[in-house]
């Protein structure tokens, strides 16, 4: 008896240890329970696996886009060999971060090789017209004239043939932007690469030009990367050679350097790159070069986006669909076994509290499938009580008396009930290393769950009932067995 | 002891002949879903498979919504949209009175997905941007989930196989596990049937649905097996009587647990997200079978033949 009473206080002890750390360290809810944008970045790798360094190098470089685009809460993280999650709070828009994470960002330096001058004035002919008509396309697209696209749809096929280019979409958008990215990596061919390239830089910025509405982006090399773009600058002063700044292989801004550096090229340190940046693309540059270049390139391969008002919705369907099934649950039980029903929900409410604590503890981030796995192992915890309950029934039909026969229940209902709870543990255990982020959430819980409700319906249902019967009213035989069960 | 008595040694035929039927009906499922439907896939694949873009958001309307016809609306995005495999593969659906929008589409990048909406709401009238969800999947990371799926399901049921045939002997092992494959290849060719009849879409959800029934499925099955071990070494009866009368004893308390882990799910159907709608319906399909399994057909295996 002393023993039991031990339990006893060892229940409740625990119980409130749940409901404190409940209070204080509360859950942490899915993007799915309150809403956000959840990213899914795959590196690419052409031959071989991506190794642990390479995949932590591009997670650095991502932490700081991520960090300086000023995403407050986003979180990111590496899933598996070769994937990284990062995960947007509220109400942020996946497309910036999509847009700003998506590049690998790589800066070079290029000078542009002797005797190229007509093609590249040929090319940036081209580019200007084509930039010319996706500013057409985006107003007749704000504004739904559908009518005029017939216009430029004749002036990109004149493009297309002076450029000799085969188009691979077949929306006229992802042509005109098809065409502009062709135009700019065939005037990048006509550079030749110097060492000067995105690690060289310490810092960027960005600023509006003083004459139009455009916006340039400032760079500050380092002490060598300095001394590189002046020897490099020098080389070409006052020739008609170019110097271009090339983005992941493709040119944005083509620039001669005048006849007065052929002493020095250009000194300080400092350059700027203006190629008719809007605000928002000028920041966006401004964040990738801050972040410096991916070593690897990545992809998005899924993008979620809940918005927050169905997170909220999805909250309250989970909670009707978790009480209203538990006190369902509740009256079956109760129906069936009297007493030992009630036990039963007693310890399943118990079974609520230890497993809600341990959640905010690990802690479990809380997800639909998490609390789908959740209410399903409210099934597997009562199953253990009944095993339990049909043995000590047959005990007493049998009878004998009722502490015999609850005492030989628990023990001969033991071997059936940890069968059952591993093999639903290895196929969570399986789930969880194996499954994705969404199939983790479901094997976490019901895998919890499944590990306390051995604790609460073998331990704490047999301590509430040995207290119960301390009571001599409450030892009634007919408060346990029925004359005629229902089934 | 139970007004309940069931007569395995007599039924033992019709519980082959049922289980045959719908093993038979489910292989019919599966091969008529393989050969004779667009897809040519054993079930329907949903896009966490194959990848592409679901979309569902709510409209802004005073009173109720105005009627509109999906057909009109696809029409009016092809004036709109120029990108020809985006619309012709449009899937579009008004839900809760035209209040609800569902669109399925090929696989968008997050601009044109974007582009859509904005469409949309030109088209139809204001949206809530809130009650928005939108998911968008690349076709190689659903094939990584196909894989991955598909591994975590043979290797679970090789690690139960092994933990069955550790705990009991070689017979009764074999045994629980035929009655586990019996109990997913039902849910399975049932879900086939749903691809091939109500264009139901199986996702990952399923695919974990289906390793939780294997669990549950041994567990009813153990249960059971347990309890005729234990009466065969206690009881002096005859083989197959003792067989008989351990399923009678069971009886209860599987069904009891079945209905208690059924109210929970039916709950979840009931009032759940829609996104946990079709895995709690072969959840409790998985559930209602496994136990049909584990008391009639589990046992009848283990029955002699008396002639």
């Amino acid at each position: 008896m002393k023993r039991r009473q031990g339990w006893l206080f060892f229940i409740i002890f625990l119980l409130t240890l749940a409901i404190y750390l409940l209070i204080n360290y509360p859950l942490q809810l899915g993007l799915d329970l309150k809403g956000g944008s959840q990213l899914t970045l795959q590196l690419i790798k052409e031959e071989g696996k991506v190794s642990k360094d390479e995949l932590e190098s591009v997670k650095a470089v991502l932490d700081k886009r991520v960090n300086n685009l000023g995403v407050s809460e986003s979180n990111l993280q590496t899933l598996g060999r070769d994937q990284l999650i990062l995960e947007l709070p509220g109400e942020q828009n996946p497309l910036v971060a999509s847009r700003v994470l998506g590049k690998t960002a790589l800066l070079e330096f290029r000078i542009q090789k002797i005797g190229t001058t007509k093609e590249l004035k040929r090319l940036q002919l081209q580019r200007f017209k084509i930039n010319d008509l996706i500013e057409e396309y985006s107003l007749l697209e704000q504004n739904k004239i559908i009518d005029d696209f017939n216009n430029i749809n004749s002036l990109l096929n004149d493009i297309q043939l002076t450029l000799n280019y085969s188009f691979k979409s077949q929306d006229l958008f992802s042509k005109l932007i098809e065409t502009k990215l062709f135009i700019n990596n065939e005037i990048a061919n006509l550079f030749i690469k110097t060492e000067l390239s995105g690690k060289d830089l310490i810092n960027a910025g960005r600023r509006q030009e003083q004459t139009n509405n455009n916006w340039e982006v400032l760079l500050t090399f380092s002490n060598d990367g300095g001394e590189k773009f002046a020897d490099i600058t020098k080389s070409i002063a006052g020739s008609e050679q170019l110097l271009a700044i090339i983005l992941d292989g493709e040119s944005i801004s083509e620039a001669s350097v005048g006849g007065q550096f052929s002493n020095t090229g250009i000194t300080g340190g400092l350059a700027t790159i203006s190629g008719n940046f809007s605000a928002e693309e000028a920041r966006e540059l401004e964040v990738q070069l801050k972040g410096g270049s991916l070593p690897l390139p990545i992809e998005i391969v899924e993008t979620n986006t809940i918005g927050a008002l169905l997170g909220s919705k999805n909250i309250i369907k989970s909670l009707y669909a978790a009480i209203s099934g538990l006190i369902v649950v509740g009256i079956f039980m109760i129906l069936n076994y009297r007493i030992l029903g009630f036990v039963s929900v007693i310890s399943l409410i118990l079974y609520g509290f230890f497993n809600l604590a341990l959640y905010s503890l690990i802690p479990v981030t809380l997800t639909l499938p998490g609390i789908s796995g959740l209410i399903l192992s409210i099934g597997m915890a009562v199953d253990a009580n009944i095993l339990i309950f049909e043995r000590i029934r047959e005990e007493l039909k049998t009878g004998n008396t009722l502490i015999r026969s609850i005492d030989s229940g628990f023990q001969r209902a033991n071997s059936s009930i940890i069968d059952g709870h591993i093999t639903t543990f290895v196929s969570c255990f399986v789930l969880f290393l194996l499954g994705t982020n969404f199939v983790k959430g479901f094997a976490a819980t019901l895998g919890i769950g499944v590990a306390i409700s051995l604790f609460t319906s073998l331990n704490c249902s047999k301590t509430i009932l040995k207290f119960l019967t301390t009571y001599p009213f409450l030892r009634e035989r007919n408060l346990y067995l029925k004359k005629e069960s229902f089934l | 002891m139970n007004f309940l008595n069931l007569n395995l040694i007599k039924n033992r035929k019709k519980v082959f002949s049922f289980s045959l039927f719908l093993i038979s009906l489910s292989l019919v499922g599966i091969l008529y879903s393989t050969f004779n439907t667009s897809y040519k896939m054993p079930i329907n694949l949903g896009m966490d498979f194959i990848g592409g873009n679901e979309l569902r958001i709510e409209r802004v309307c005073e009173n109720e919504c105005s009627n509109i016809s999906p057909d009109k609306v696809i029409e009016n995005l092809n004036k709109v949209s120029n990108n020809k495999n985006l619309v012709n593969n449009i899937k579009l659906q008004f839900q809760n009175d035209y209040k609800l929008i569902s669109i399925r589409t090929p696989y968008l990048k997050i601009e044109e997905s974007n582009n859509l909406i904005n469409n949309l709401e030109t088209l139809i009238g204001p949206l809530n941007d809130d009650s928005k969800n939108t998911r968008l999947i690349g076709p190689k990371l659903g094939k990584k989930l196909l894989l991955n799926s598909a591994t975590s399901l043979l290797v679970s049921l090789f690690a139960i196989s092994l933990y069955i045939t550790i705990r009991f002997d070689r017979k009764y092992a074999f045994f629980a596990l035929l009655a586990l494959f019996h109990d997913l290849f039902i849910v399975f060719g049932i879900f086939s049937w749903l691809g091939i009849l109500l264009s139901i879409e199986v996702n990952s959800l399923f695919a974990v649905s289906l390793l939780t029934i294997a669990g549950y499925s041994v567990n009813d099955t153990v249960v059971i097996f347990d309890r005729i071990r234990e009466n065969l070494k206690l009881k002096d009866i005859e083989y197959n009587e003792t067989i008989q009368i351990s399923v009678n004893e069971s009886f209860r308390r599987t069904a009891f647990t079945s209905i208690t882990t059924l109210i929970p799910l039916l709950t979840l159907i009931l009032f759940g997200s829609y996104s946990l709608f079709w895995f709690s319906i072969s959840l409790s399909l998985g559930i209602i079978i496994g136990s049909y399994s584990s008391i009639l057909l589990a046992p009848s295996f283990l029955l002699k033949d008396n002639n």
